[in-house]
């Protein structure tokens, strides 16, 4: 890519970052990290409890003191936070509303508080959900609270949209409608959205992009298509095991195509002579996850 | 919630699920296909990955664009999806079934062909 092909596109991005640090003390909460959000992105954020996930966000929106280059909607987050919030919403916890007020109250507050606000639009995605506009949070199931919460959020006419732990929590049939609502109302094309989850299999299909964090380093910044093209995963027999380690791949686990078969996810095609042994199959992001964050804390059995 | 395999990537898992109801005339030939926000919000997925599958059955020749009205059934696309199913059965499926039919001593004569 030329020069002025690369300003036009971080010109164009809604968030821009480069070298971003954020310390805490001697510890780097946000070690070096460089990465872009063009519009139209769906981005996941990856990693480990404590591996800076949420400290990235906040600096994203003014709240955490970062060192390094700094653009989300091309306004320096700390400087201009006030107009940065007309049209980047920030979500530390979508399952929290104030107890006592009605559904209705709320968005009598948000038309006030919010200038991009629209109450019409978020009665209309209210209609959706099993919230009454009558209903008082309290009453409230935690899923219909956060379905409460995102209609506010989503009735506000932001660019950027950054959700930290939206699903943590919810049980299937939340989660289910909390992704038909990221894909219904915030996959225009214009849009991004920043989300942090655990979830990550059920998270993957709904992705452009990832961003992968681990002890404050960014470890993967890709989109998903590039990541099929990039990371070669072959499902084989345990017989060839052997031959597939000495390939040296990122990550081996029991399990794959057949009774008896194990996966090995290698970076870059490996050679021929160990593609032939086995079944190239899609290398899943949970996958790559683990290989490059080595916490065997998910739920696949490794070696 | 449509699950998805290991084996290929989505967007063609997505295509061939989108030829298989081609095949049944879902949507008819000359009928707009679904728009990529739609499909996006029934299969739950980013609508780049929609694109991409759309992309690729347009490049089967089994859609078309028509400017500024998006993509249409292309006339003749069931047949082409037809034909290419067949091949596909004759030459790869075929000849593994008819070798367990003899493995099992299972002759023509013993195959009930009317059953539903």
């Amino acid at each position: 890519m030329n020069a002025p092909q690369e300003q036009a596109i971080s010109a164009s991005a809604l968030v821009h970052a480069k070298g971003l640090t954020v310390r805490y003390g001697a510890k780097r909460a946000v070690d070096d990290v460089s990465f872009t959000i063009p519009k139209g992105r769906v981005v996941g954020l990856l990693g480990h409890n404590g591996a800076g996930k949420t400290t990235l966000m906040k600096a994203l929106v003014g709240l955490a003191n970062a060192e390094g280059e700094l653009r989300v909607l091309g306004k320096h987050p700390k400087r201009d936070r006030v107009a940065l919030l007309q049209s980047a919403c920030y979500i530390p916890d979508v399952a929290i509303l104030p107890r006592w007020a009605r559904v209705d109250d709320l968005i009598t507050l948000m038309s006030g508080l919010h200038p991009s606000f629209s109450a019409e639009r978020a009665k209309g995605l209210l209609k959706r959900t099993s919230v009454g506009l009558r209903d008082r949070v309290k009453v409230l199931s935690k899923g219909m609270v956060v379905q409460a919460h995102l209609a506010l959020v989503a009735a506000i006419d932001a660019r950027l949209m950054i959700l930290d732990e939206p699903t943590l929590g919810l049980d299937v049939l939340s989660r289910k409608s909390f992704y038909e609502m990221l894909i219904d109302e915030w996959c225009d094309g214009e849009r991004s959205v920043l989300i942090s989850t655990h979830q990550v299999e059920e998270i993957e299909t709904l992705l452009s992009d990832v961003l992968m964090l681990n002890e404050g380093k960014l470890v993967l910044s890709i989109s998903l298509e590039d990541m099929d093209r990039r990371f070669v995963a072959l499902s084989h027999d345990a017989s060839v095991a052997d031959e597939m380690a000495a390939a040296h791949p990122l990550l081996r686990y029991r399990g794959g195509a057949g009774r008896d078969s194990r996966t090995s996810v290698f970076d870059g095609t490996p050679p021929d002579n160990v593609l032939s042994l086995g079944q190239r199959v899609r290398p899943s992001l949970v996958d790559l996850f683990v290989a490059l964050t080595r916490k065997p804390e998910l739920d696949r059995q490794h070696f | 919630m449509q699950t998805w395999d290991d084996r290929q990537p989505i967007y063609q898992q997505l295509a061939a699920l989108l030829a298989e109801q081609l095949i049944d005339g879902d949507p008819p030939e000359g009928d707009a296909m679904p728009s990529v926000r739609a499909l996006a919000g029934q299969y739950l997925l980013n609508p780049l990955t929609v694109s991409r599958a759309l992309q690729a059955l347009g490049e089967d020749g089994l859609l078309e664009n028509r400017r500024g009205m998006g993509l249409y059934v292309k006339p003749g696309a069931r047949d082409r999806l037809k034909q290419a199913e067949r091949r596909r059965f004759l030459e790869a499926e075929w000849p593994r079934l008819r070798e367990r039919l003899r493995r099992l001593g299972i002759g023509s004569e013993q195959l009930n062909w009317e059953a539903r």
